[in-house]
């Protein structure tokens, strides 16, 4: 199919489960048969997508979970929250095993993922970052972050270095020699997310002081991005698209959320179009995977798809009191969302691609 | 339209030094019978366990936003925290956070100001300070006390029965001449109604500027402090453009020095009050009800900070003042 049609591609309503709170998280497997989901009442839970059955890994027990991440092979399955709690699933076998449970600490664990490529997991413990392996079950990294807690982490798409962001500074670790100081990149003010392209040439960094910084690969002149009404929450990128020269960075920052395009004149920089629609706090952004179709969800109770980032297609509602988070399913025909009152709502491609002209 | 509108949940910030009967007093907020579900985030271990009630603890962190400013600064710990608890807002009806006894107050306070995710969601109703009567003497050189009285909306005199009613009061005459808009109450065991500190709103414009009229009428205070307060009454009207601008030159040369200030103008042309409060560099303003016909027109002002006799306050407003043919 020519790629103009499967833009134009539209989602459908599928289905609707509820948790009994705010939707924390949702995570996807990398085959896109199953997702994770978790709740501010502590609920994680599986959900198939194809037979709709919800199989509950963790009942409700007061303290949230916070973070959900699947390993690159899709066989575990991790959760961060409060009271320092950190759980493992493997879900190759018949039956769900839970392989570690942490939660000795009041270290609120709210950052984690897994390398892309190999079974470890890293997540934020206050200062620290620590690395888990899957495969040893044991810690095999601790990297003191120094400055701050660590507000956010993320892997290298090759999966060869792990940065972390905080206070006054962005910190990398080479996978290969943990031990080594971590190349640090200076901020003046607190870097609330960072993400790298999927092509792994750009990292970026949304921070509180009203502003986002961009690194290619090689240059240490980062890019600023400024007249932000608010500080930078979250970011996300598009991947590559032969129609421009880099991808395309998505942030948001109060009620509205910003794409940035770089131009193809370098001495130029980055264009922004600010998508100013929502009327309550954007909550979630990503980009649908093989496309530039991004995907808003706000307090509005608003899940916007906008085409090419930049004209919206289709608006859902569906979690009266606002939308919490999203993630599109890694092929990109199937939409997850949460709500605040435990919602959660997927919807799928439609193969006829009428409708909006 | 989806839009609904969210109700902020109130925030009361309790700091003072261990041992002043802080925890005392949080103890009496959370087991009174006020119908309030109460989250607590602290920044020490304390002897603090309600059923019921939900206790964080975080480690205090001070975040910069422009470089080292010190009214720029905020604190990470408790962003965190208050966006993770918000998600569950319909569990709790308030939040109180209890700083440690070290803990400097501008940056908690700063955080609801200048963070846009918490000041959407929560807003600042008062700081309260217990101060510890009988010790508070081996306390005046250090710079947490003092601010954590200068920045106080409500201050707690407790453990009075350890000390005499001439003691007493040269200590309220110290800590007015430090801050002069704070509520001051006299406390055994920190027993106070519960109902008179929370729900002070005192940092909402549209409630009226209080400054303690003993304060007003004293001619001569106690300056062997730095930090003290001072307040300013002017008949007449003020020139907008010039009040901006020595506001503005002001807050900008002398911002780290002013921890707070409050105000209620007359601003020439207009019918209705304006008000406004600051916290370091942070300003805020806004017009207020009108003025009623048999009200005098003058223009309140009060600050408190360090040094304030050095910033010419009092000629500088007078020069503010639209002139008069007599």
């Amino acid at each position: 199919m020519a790629s103009k049609t499967k833009d134009r591609d539209l989602l459908e309503f599928q289905w609707y489960t509820a948790l009994s709170d705010y939707i924390t998280a949702i995570a996807w497997s990398p085959d896109g048969t199953w997702f994770a989901v978790s709740s501010a009442a502590g609920e994680v839970v599986q959900c198939v997508e194809k037979t709709k059955t919800v199989t509950v890994l963790q009942a409700a027990q007061g303290t949230s979970i916070d973070a959900l991440a699947v390993s690159g092979d899709g066989v575990f399955l991790a959760a961060g929250g409060q009271a320092g709690a950190v759980l493992v699933w493997r879900l190759d076998g018949h039956a769900p095993t839970q392989i570690l449970a942490l939660d000795q600490s009041h270290i609120w664990i709210d950052r984690l993922q897994w390398n892309p490529h190999h079974p470890e997991l890293a997540y934020g413990f206050g200062r620290h970052v620590q690395v888990w392996s899957a495969t040893q079950q044991s810690a095999i990294a601790d990297l003191n972050f120094e400055s701050s807690s660590v507000l956010d982490l993320a892997w290298h798409p090759s999966g060869d270095r792990l940065a972390a962001s905080g206070n006054q500074s962005i910190k990398t670790w080479w996978r290969h020699a943990w031990e080594e100081a971590p190349m640090v990149q200076q901020l003046g003010g607190a870097s609330e997310a960072i993400a790298w392209s999927p092509d792994g040439h750009y990292l970026a960094s949304g921070n509180n002081d009203r502003s986002v910084m961009v690194w290619q690969d090689g240059n240490p002149f980062p890019w600023q991005m400024r007249g932000f009404p608010g500080k930078v929450r979250q970011l996300a990128w598009s991947e590559p698209h032969q129609s421009i020269s880099a991808p395309l960075l998505a942030s948001i920052c109060g009620e509205g959320v910003v794409v940035w395009t770089k131009d193809c004149d370098p001495s130029i920089g980055w264009d922004a179009q600010v998508l100013d629609l929502h009327q309550g706090s954007v909550r979630a952004i990503a980009f649908q995977p093989q496309s530039l179709q991004l995907a808003s969800a706000a307090d509005d109770g608003w899940l916007c798809l906008w085409r090419k980032a930049s004209r919206l297609t289709q608006l859902f509602e569906g979690a009266p009191t606002g939308f919490s988070c999203l993630a599109w399913q890694p092929q990109g025909k199937t939409l997850a969302a949460g709500g605040g009152q435990g919602e959660v709502l997927v919807w799928t491609q439609t193969t006829t691609g009428q409708g909006f002209g | 339209m989806a839009v609904t509108e969210r109700k902020t949940v109130p925030v009361t910030v309790l700091t003072g030094y261990l041992g002043s009967g802080k925890t005392t007093l949080l103890n009496r907020i959370l087991t009174d019978e006020h119908g309030q579900k109460i989250a607590v985030i602290m920044n020490e271990f304390g002897a603090v366990g309600i059923d019921n009630q939900l206790v964080i603890d975080v480690d205090e962190e001070i975040f910069e936003m422009n470089n080292g400013c010190i009214c720029c600064t905020v604190r990470g710990d408790l962003i965190r925290i208050i966006n993770h608890l918000m998600k569950r807002r319909d569990k709790f009806d308030r939040l109180i956070i209890e700083t440690t006894g070290l803990a400097d107050p501008a940056p908690v306070i700063q955080t609801f100001f200048v963070d846009d995710e918490v000041r959407n969601q929560v807003r600042l109703d008062a700081v309260i300070t217990v101060v510890d009567a009988r010790h508070i003497w081996q306390h005046w050189e250090a710079e947490e006390a003092i601010e954590q009285i200068a920045f106080a909306d409500v201050i707690l005199l407790n453990k009075i029965d350890l000390v005499t009613e001439v003691e007493l009061e040269a200590l309220e005459r110290r800590i007015r001449g430090m801050n002069a808009i704070a509520k001051i109450f006299r406390t055994r065991d920190a027993q106070i109604e519960t109902a008179t500190i929370l729900g002070v709103n005192a940092f909402d414009l549209n409630h009226a500027l209080q400054i303690d009229p003993d304060f007003l009428n004293e001619t001569a205070h106690e300056h062997d402090e730095t930090v003290g307060s001072l307040a300013l009454v002017e008949a007449g009207e003020l020139d907008g453009d010039k009040l901006n601008a020595w506001l503005g030159e002001l807050l900008r040369d002398r911002g780290p020095d002013i921890f707070r200030m409050k105000g209620i103008l007359n601003l020439a042309g207009e019918d209705c009050r304006f008000v406004f409060q600051g916290v370091h560099m942070l300003f805020d303003g806004c017009q207020d009800r009108p003025w009623k016909p048999d009200e005098s027109r003058t223009n309140e002002l009060v600050f408190i900070g360090r040094n304030l006799e050095q910033m010419n306050l009092a000629d500088s407003l007078r020069a503010c003042l639209v002139e008069q043919n007599i």
